[in-house]
């Protein structure tokens, strides 16, 4: 430095000190902005198309390669492939939806929008409550897209009826939005994007294969099939399966339901806690 | 005017087994800048996150606008504004909408917040860019709009960590200007800094932070006489002078110094008055001198100077 700044006069007794502008907003308008925000994706079909495409591409595939599977004896007889594979992967897909809230999470956490959220004057459980909303909004709309693109192009059409799909449909809204909590429990508590993705991606992937999802149990390898029936997804599946194909059983749907409801009281104050813990 | 806006007394915070701050105290009063100087890891975005609500000190405390951090938490998140590293503003909205989001979330109305975005907008030369997605925006910009999103409270208190943080030159001062003007509508602000000019052009009065410790604490000005590395330089006409020149300053009492076969003569001295005998000595000599110039010490000096100092 070879020039001589001397620093600029301040004023340092203003008129009038600033006071805060705005008088704070209750928890029900935080909530709606929040999930507002989250919910702007929908105006974007770049950013929803990707979403959609997904299970519907793998909808094809699955369809397609797996379709000798209803010639097998263990297949329920007088069933379509794709009214058998639908429901499975309306769970199949809420799960991942429930993975993405985690995700989210981690990201915004992470790139600092949590931080200026925190250090505003509201309820940090709106942050996730909306989102929460939020994700289970996409999700349903998703499922409406899976379930439309079934019935138009792939014949799509089980026992069940509308009813049914949508009893199926609802199941797996409830067990994503359960999950959705799950994973933002964990999001709040691992911190790290690099860590919540493979892990969620992982234990997706075996709960996936090692369950009824794709195939009967029944026709699953011995070691496989102990697996299978006692994967949780198995036993969604199975209450979401039983309603779309017109034969639901009471107990199994009401126990799904009950899990989601324990795993929702559990992790909402954990994923709270720990959200608000960490910086 | 002796209100003091933030206050923080003998605050440590462990991380496990590391100390991020050890017994940091300092105070603020209101409608000044204090710049909080110091590397990476010096304790600078602790110190933030404490005052921000974010985190809580280990021990010590902690107030803000006269409210204790820990106890009064969502009396402290009415007053404040939080800049820099820690908060961002949402990419996949425009920059109107993100600050229309934060209006509404201080329980603005629909027409207030979006009245209050505009005029954000329009402060900081965002106008044009309003509707389009930040996830385009540069840096400069983006800044501006983080800093924006900052205000729309209207806080009494605002955190600036490392505000200009990788940004060009001329960004750097088009967001040092919108800070400028902010303070002078009252405004409390802590600056976070490793530019020290940053600090000196901002800052009414300037802590030092090393390893979790204040180690110095003063007005700029105080800060450079602590180290009172004034210098004049002198370049000359033609390089055959320097040996009468520096014959020439060596009698009037100067200690000139040279880089080899350079034409600049440069020399410690007490004060500005100084000069008049190095043009007194040089002219004596019959030396011509092509430029002269008079200079503070940077706050690199200070800077490097204190942690010398104060690291231990």
């Amino acid at each position: 430095m070879t020039t001589t700044t001397s620093p600029p006069a301040l004023t340092k007794a203003p008129a009038h000190p600033p006071s805060p502008r705005f008088s704070g907003s209750g928890v029900l308008r935080q909530i709606t902005v929040l999930s507002g925000r989250s919910l702007r994706v929908l105006r974007e079909p770049a950013m929803v198309l990707p979403g959609v495409l997904e299970p519907i591409l793998m909808l094809t595939v699955f369809s397609q390669v797996f379709k000798s599977v209803s010639q097998t004896s263990s297949f329920p007889p007088g069933v379509s492939y794709i009214d058998y594979l639908l429901p499975a992967f309306l769970v199949t897909s809420s799960i991942s939806a429930g993975l993405k809230s985690g995700v989210a999470l981690t990201t915004e956490m992470n790139n600092g929008i949590v931080s200026r959220f925190k250090a505003m004057p509201i309820h940090t459980g709106s942050v996730l409550v909306g989102r929460s909303i939020a994700d289970t909004m996409l999700n349903v709309v998703n499922l409406i897209v899976m379930l439309a693109a079934a019935t138009l192009v792939f014949g799509y059409g089980p026992e069940g009826g509308v009813l049914g799909s949508l009893g199926a449909a609802l199941i797996a809204v409830v067990l994503g939005w359960s999950l959705g909590w799950l994973f933002m429990a964990l999001s709040a508590w691992l911190r790290r994007p690099e860590s919540l993705q493979p892990i969620g991606g992982m234990v997706n992937m075996v709960l996936l294969f090692a369950s009824n999802a794709f195939v009967p149990a029944d026709g699953l390898p011995g070691w496989l099939k102990a697996v299978a029936e006692v994967n949780p997804m198995s036993h969604a599946i199975t209450a979401a399966r039983d309603l779309a194909l017109g034969d639901p059983d009471p107990g199994t749907i009401l126990a799904t339901l009950l899990c989601c409801l324990v795993l929702v009281v559990v992790t909402v104050p954990l994923a709270i806690r720990s959200f608000r813990r960490a910086t | 005017m002796d209100t003091m806006m933030i206050e923080v007394s003998d605050v440590t915070k462990s991380f496990g087994a590391t100390r991020a701050l050890d017994g940091v105290s300092f105070a603020v009063p209101r409608g000044t800048v204090l710049g909080l100087l110091g590397h990476n890891g010096a304790g600078k975005t602790t110190v933030v996150g404490i005052l921000s609500t974010l985190s809580l000190p280990t021990s010590g405390e902690a107030r803000v606008a006269g409210l204790d951090v820990t106890r009064n938490a969502e009396e402290v998140r009415r007053r404040i504004g939080l800049t820099g590293q820690y908060a961002a503003v949402d990419e996949t909205l425009s920059g109107h909408a993100n600050l229309v989001l934060i209006a509404r979330l201080l329980g603005a109305s629909r027409a207030q917040a979006a009245a209050r975005a505009e005029e954000l907008l329009e402060l900081f030369s965002l106008t044009d860019a309003a509707p389009r997605k930040v996830k385009g925006y540069s840096g400069g910009m983006r800044r501006r709009l983080d800093l924006a999103a900052g205000l729309v409270g209207q806080p009494e208190v605002i955190f600036l960590d490392e505000p200009t943080t990788g940004l060009d030159p001329s960004a750097r001062r088009d967001l040092w200007s919108v800070v400028k003007r902010l303070v002078h509508n009252g405004t409390t602000v802590l600056l976070t800094t490793q530019y020290l000019d940053e600090a000196d052009f901002l800052a009414d009065s300037i802590t030092v932070l090393s390893s979790g410790r204040v180690i110095a604490s003063g007005t700029a000005a105080e800060l450079k006489d602590r180290v009172g590395h004034r210098s004049v330089s002198v370049t000359l006409r033609d390089a055959q002078d320097r040996p009468r020149a520096v014959r020439a300053l060596e009698a009037a009492g100067l200690a000139p110094a040279h880089e080899q076969d350079g034409l600049v003569l440069t020399m410690p001295v007490k004060d500005s008055t100084d000069l008049a005998g190095v043009v007194r000595a040089s002219d004596e000599a019959g030396v011509e001198l092509a430029g002269l110039a008079f200079s503070e010490p940077s706050l690199d000096d200070v800077y490097m100077a204190l942690n010398h100092s104060g690291a231990h």
